[in-house]
């Protein structure tokens, strides 16, 4: 058992969310820094299906009842598990603090943090208020159950530095247009691609509002149509929302492009402020990007 | 004959485009505006795609006049995605199922009756009337967990959304915005004229299937005091 000291500013439980369910207006959720959590959880040796914690912009302070093996990964915290798995002993606590720079930190315990299942996933989920264990962000005094979802040894080693994603702008994602690139301009997103974008304070697990300075795009609703995580939203005042994890799964302004999948977790570490800057690729290159990742997580294959 | 049948298919197949949702998702659109053919054609092909999984499909939704389509990158891609799912252009059945008509007991309190009867002109009484006097298609479930969207509204009670959304709509609202109305199905936010509100639980995360209705279906509003 873990039990919480200090929830943090907005720490939840998440694994790789219950995408599939769309259909239902049920986001796919699940880590928003996909690689971060992923390697958190191959460092302590567990299934990539166990649930782990992420933490942001500041950390919880966590007491172990029982030595455990734990990894810390994503954004950058002040602690030995930094990008490590290591033992935590019985009765002492783990603190994780600020997180700087990057926006996420996930912690992940050997065996998985073992919260019931709900709808396919550990995850919690806030546009339904379920999930995550308790249904809400982590408070002091909640206890965290942990299973056996360890798949392998642990890996002594560190993650190497080589094999981790940048976590400070300014940012460069991949996007490629469409679904709805035809309700714009000819040249919208080679426009748009020109535009050193800012995030603004307003981003969530939801998504991510972009100031686009001296961009204007033009834009009207248009009828629903289901939408995906990466859908550069603008809306009718020509603003942006780039959609993420845990994303409205229709809505209603059109996506001129669509962020791949891989650079989400790059957005995952995003901050009020920094700059992001949108590349236009063919699916291909597209793919090329998402397997360099896939490469570093399985360097034999 | 069953409701929402159409002889159109042919010519409306002409409009499917079929274009890429980022890396790992194709979009078909097959049509623009809120029509019980268009929907019966999202439908049919949903129900093949499911039927006949082409290889690398993980999953669908539909919204509409439109279908998103999941796949693994691993697997298949856009351009093989887009052959299969064309070979599926005219071959299906376009017709709706008939599903018994739900009704949805509605106290009309909502905080936005009274300026929607302004807007429109009507008594709220005439309002209520006029929302609760037909039978409506379900043509998507999305936006929010179980948010029920349906249609058409008679043309005399559509009115814009509201100019700045609300932080926080109750669960069990029910809404209107231009010739739609929707039933929130969980707190969240919302821009569209609340007049009314529904104690039926349309999600519920324990259930199977979680939500209370799916596209297709059809419900009624029915004033209690």
């Amino acid at each position: 058992m873990i039990e919480v000291i200090a929830g943090g500013r907005w720490t939840t439980i998440q694994d790789r969310g219950r995408p599939g369910l769309e259909r239902f207006g049920i986001p796919p959720g699940g880590a928003a820094d996909w690689f971060a959590a992923r390697i958190a959880n191959e460092l302590v040796g567990n299934l990539p299906d166990a649930a782990m914690l992420e933490c942001t912009a500041t950390g919880p302070t966590l007491r172990f009842d029982i030595d455990r093996i734990v990894a810390v990964t994503g954004g950058q915290v002040d602690s030995a598990a930094d990008w490590q798995a290591v033992r935590v002993a019985r009765g002492s606590s783990l603190a994780i603090g600020m997180i700087a720079p990057g926006l996420r930190t996930y912690v992940a315990v050997r065996g998985g943090i073992d919260v019931p299942v709900v709808l396919g996933s550990r995850s919690f989920c806030q546009l339904g208020t379920f999930g995550g264990g308790f249904g809400r962000p982590l408070a002091a005094g909640d206890r965290l159950p942990i299973g056996r979802m360890f798949g392998h040894e642990l890996v002594v080693e560190p993650w190497p530095p080589s094999h981790r994603l940048p976590l400070q702008g300014p940012w460069e994602v991949h996007v490629i247009a469409g679904p709805q690139i035809d309700a714009f301009t000819g040249d919208a997103l080679e426009r748009l691609a020109a535009t050193a974008c800012r995030v603004t304070p307003e981003i969530d697990r939801m998504g991510l509002r972009l100031k686009s300075p001296g961009l204007r795009l033009q834009s009207q609703e248009i009828l629903t149509v289901p939408m995906t995580a990466g859908a550069i939203q603008v809306t009718p005042s020509g603003g942006l929302i780039v959609l993420h994890v845990d994303h409205q799964t229709t809505g209603g302004y059109p996506v001129i492009a669509t962020v791949v999948g891989a650079d989400l977790a790059l957005l995952a570490q995003a901050r009020p402020g920094d700059t992001v800057r949108f590349r236009a690729v063919d699916p291909a290159e597209a793919a090329r990007a998402a397997r360099r990742l896939t490469d570093w997580l399985h360097p034999e294959s | 004959m069953p409701p929402y049948t159409t002889s159109r298919a042919s010519r409306v197949d002409e409009m499917w485009r079929i274009a890429p949702a980022g890396d790992r998702a194709l979009l078909i659109t097959i049509g623009t505006v809120i029509d019980p053919a268009l929907l019966g054609q999202v439908l049919a092909l949903d129900r093949a795609l499911q039927d006949q999984r082409p290889r690398g499909l993980l999953s669908t939704v539909p919204a509409y006049a439109s279908l998103l389509c999941r796949f693994d990158p691993g697997v298949t891609d856009v351009a093989r995605l887009a052959d299969a799912v064309r070979q599926f252009k005219g071959a299906e059945e376009v017709s709706i199922p008939s599903t018994p008509v739900v009704e949805i007991p509605t106290r009309y309190d909502g905080p936005d009756l009274p300026e929607v009867a302004l807007k429109t002109l009507l008594t709220p009484a005439g309002l209520i009337e006029l929302h609760a006097g037909r039978e409506y298609l379900v043509y998507c479930v999305g936006f929010a967990p179980g948010f029920t969207y349906c249609g058409a509204l008679p043309d005399e009670i559509a009115v814009p959304r509201l100019a700045s959304p609300r932080l926080r709509v109750p669960a069990g609202s029910i809404g209107i915005a231009g010739r739609q109305t929707g039933i929130y199905a969980v707190e969240s936010p919302g821009g569209w004229n609340l007049i009314g509100r529904t104690a039926l639980r349309l999600f519920d995360p324990s259930a199977d299937p979680s939500t209370r209705f799916k596209p297709g279906d059809r419900l009624r509003f029915v004033p209690i005091p």
